[in-house]
């Protein structure tokens, strides 16, 4: 380096004397709240990456063993456990007539979490609306208490009424003339209710108090300044609500919305007891049984565990996997979306 | 005709002749003994004044002296504040604008306001001022031409013409209280009432808002509430003198001229408030 070799020297000498000093002003006390503010921020960010290592590690076999075969077939069993012979691929061994394909499972997760959404989205956004700007104050926290009351549902209960009371229903009442109008995909037998349209109206309810919480808390931030600005025009309630309100909170009902995505594509028990648990082709119609990866995972696992191969468990541990990481990129294309509605200059309403 | 530079209405700009007695204009609004209450807090008492077209009628006063308070009685905006109560009458051409039948939706499409701080809507520049009248039944066609009017009409029209479809965030903040001036001229109101529409702005966008409102006044009635007593004595035509006896509440002192209100206002407590020995 051209530079002379005094004053880099003397640069880093004031640098690491000003950390010295900084250093030197924090008591004890300073520094061990420190270290677990530090040690706090990095525990999220540690646990995902930890969490996505070990799913790696436990896939690995099964990404050898299948390849892209994984994504592009439609076929998910096991195999045959009691046949003595193996089957051997890129010197990994899995059970005889074992086939990992999981398309009709992704099939299933995005498309009963995105009906979900559909049903959610609007009751929660009204709902949150309705709550903040007309319900008279003293009603409004009472009615809040039943939101959270109905987010710290068990998921379970919601899978045994899905099975027994919603579903069975829904049917006998409404499923059976919406199939009679045989519009294609809306048609076809409905059964005893288990399938794809319950298991996603169940969802619904589940997710509603998720992304209403999170929307009454965007309602409420709209300034008060501008709802006033579209009463001294002279315009309804429901204009007001579309002129101000609604832009006001578009962007940040994209990242409520994530928030109940994320949760409907996770969801396990609920879906497992609702869904009819039908594996390895499409469902018929939406209100044919079908499966998702969660509930596969629960489903496939106690056999898994009996695997001596081992292949069943990677397997599973890749569809895992897989469900990581479509949440973590829905999260990111739905911030993504965000960021670009919002545009610039929107004091409020970004993207949580 | 821009005459801003003055500390007082120039003589040949305002028809409001030195004795006081004021013009022959039509009265808009006419308060008999108004009075104001938030719960059990009186706010303001005794409002006995008038209001006349095609003038800007000023209220001045200290702080807490109910300014605001009158002025948001006269679109019925305080219907917003729970327990808000309201004694006297308040005439609007004629009508108790207090009385059942009266809806306040439609008093508010004839008597406009403009805030202390600009908010516009988080829409474009034209949905801003195109959404109400689109609302009110302005058929489609007829949109771009009453959102160029209005622009024009509050001096923005050169300033964002290219630029309609932007948000109307990206503007300054004078930019963006012309535009809030533009959305409330959009609906055709009858009044405009302006509750320190400068009091967030630098002193050239302040201008530009005074020229404004002195040419906006030839086909509305302005009200304005103001701190800026400068402000009063360049575009007012009537000016209110209020002033607060602490848990009393606010009192209208006295109405008259600008003019005469700066000159030689009646009330002591008026002098002392305008040449500046109080407040």
């Amino acid at each position: 380096m051209a530079v002379t070799s005094v004053r880099p020297e003397r640069i880093r000498s004031k640098r690491s004397m000003a950390r010295a000093r900084a250093r030197a002003e924090l008591t004890p006390r300073d520094r061990v709240i420190k270290f677990v503010l530090g040690a706090a921020a990095v525990v999220p960010v540690a646990a995902l990456g930890f969490l996505a290592y070990e799913m790696f590690k436990e896939a690995y076999p099964s990404i050898v063993f299948n390849g892209g075969k994984f994504f592009t077939t439609k076929t998910f069993t096991i195999g045959n456990l009691y046949s003595t012979g193996v089957e051997v691929r890129h010197g990994y061994k899995a059970a005889k007539g074992a086939s990992f394909g999981i398309l009709p499972l992704i099939f299933g997760t995005l498309v009963s979490s995105l009906i979900a959404l559909v049903f959610a989205l609007p009751v929660s956004v009204l709902g949150a609306i309705l709550l903040v700007e007309r319900v008279p104050r003293r009603f409004e926290a009472p009615l809040g208490v039943f939101l959270e009351l109905l987010a710290g549902v068990p998921s379970v209960v919601f899978g045994l009424w899905g099975v027994y009371t919603f579903g069975p229903f829904f049917a006998r009442d409404v499923y059976r003339y919406v199939a009679d109008l045989h519009i294609p995909w809306l048609t076809g037998a409905v059964g005893s209710g288990q399938g794809l349209l319950t298991s996603s109206l169940v969802l619904a309810i589940m997710i509603i108090p998720i992304v209403a919480a999170t929307t009454r808390e965007l309602v409420r931030s709209v300034p008060a300044l501008s709802k006033e600005g579209a009463t001294a025009l002279g315009l309804t309630r429901s204009e007001s609500v579309r002129l101000v309100t609604l832009p006001f909170i578009r962007t940040g009902i994209i990242a409520a919305a994530l928030l109940g995505w994320g949760r409907a594509l996770g969801e396990t028990i609920a879906v497992l007891l609702i869904s009819g648990n039908f594996l390895n082709a499409y469902p018929k119609s939406i209100f044919a049984p079908f499966s998702t990866m969660a509930s596969t995972i629960a489903a496939l696992l106690d056999g898994a565990l009996t695997d001596s191969t081992g292949m069943a468990i990677h397997a599973l541990a890749e569809v895992g996997l897989v469900l990581l990481g479509i949440t973590l990129l829905t999260n990111f294309a739905g911030r993504l979306v965000g960021r670009r509605l919002s545009g610039p200059g929107l004091p409020v309403g970004r993207g949580v | 005709m821009v005459r801003t530079g003055n500390t007082a209405p120039a003589e040949d700009a305002v028809t409001v002749p030195d004795d006081g007695s004021g013009p022959l204009r039509d009265v808009v609004y006419d308060l008999d003994d108004v009075a104001v209450y938030y719960g059990s807090y009186r706010a303001i008492r005794g409002v006995t004044m008038q209001m006349h077209a095609q003038e800007i009628t000023a209220l001045i006063g200290p702080s807490g002296c109910g300014k605001t308070t009158l002025l948001r009685c006269l679109n019925r905006m305080n219907d917003l504040v729970a327990g808000t109560r309201v004694d006297g009458t308040i005439r609007y051409h004629g009508q108790d604008v207090q009385a059942p039948t009266v809806k306040p939706i439609e008093l508010r499409r004839k008597v406009g306001m403009v805030f202390q701080k600009p908010n516009p809507f988080p829409k474009s520049i034209f949905e801003n001022v195109a959404f109400t009248p689109r609302a009110n039944g302005v058929p489609k066609k007829d949109l771009a031409e009453v959102v160029e009017g209005a622009l024009r009409q509050a001096a923005l029209w050169d300033e964002v013409k290219d630029k309609l479809k932007q948000s109307a965030f990206e503007l300054s903040g004078g930019q963006q209280q012309r535009l809030c001036i533009a959305r409330a001229i959009a609906v055709k109101p009858d009044v405009i009432l302006m509750d320190e529409p400068c009091s967030a702005l630098d002193p050239i966008a302040t201008l530009r808002i005074e020229e404004l409102m002195v040419n906006l006044k030839e086909q509305f009635t302005i009200i304005i509430v103001t701190h800026n007593l400068q402000q009063a004595a360049r575009v007012s035509d009537t000016t209110a003198f209020f002033t607060t006896e602490g848990k009393e509440g606010g009192v209208l002192v006295e109405v008259a001229p600008t003019r005469k209100m700066f000159d030689s206002p009646a009330d002591q407590r008026t002098l002392d408030y305008v040449t500046g020995r109080f407040g």
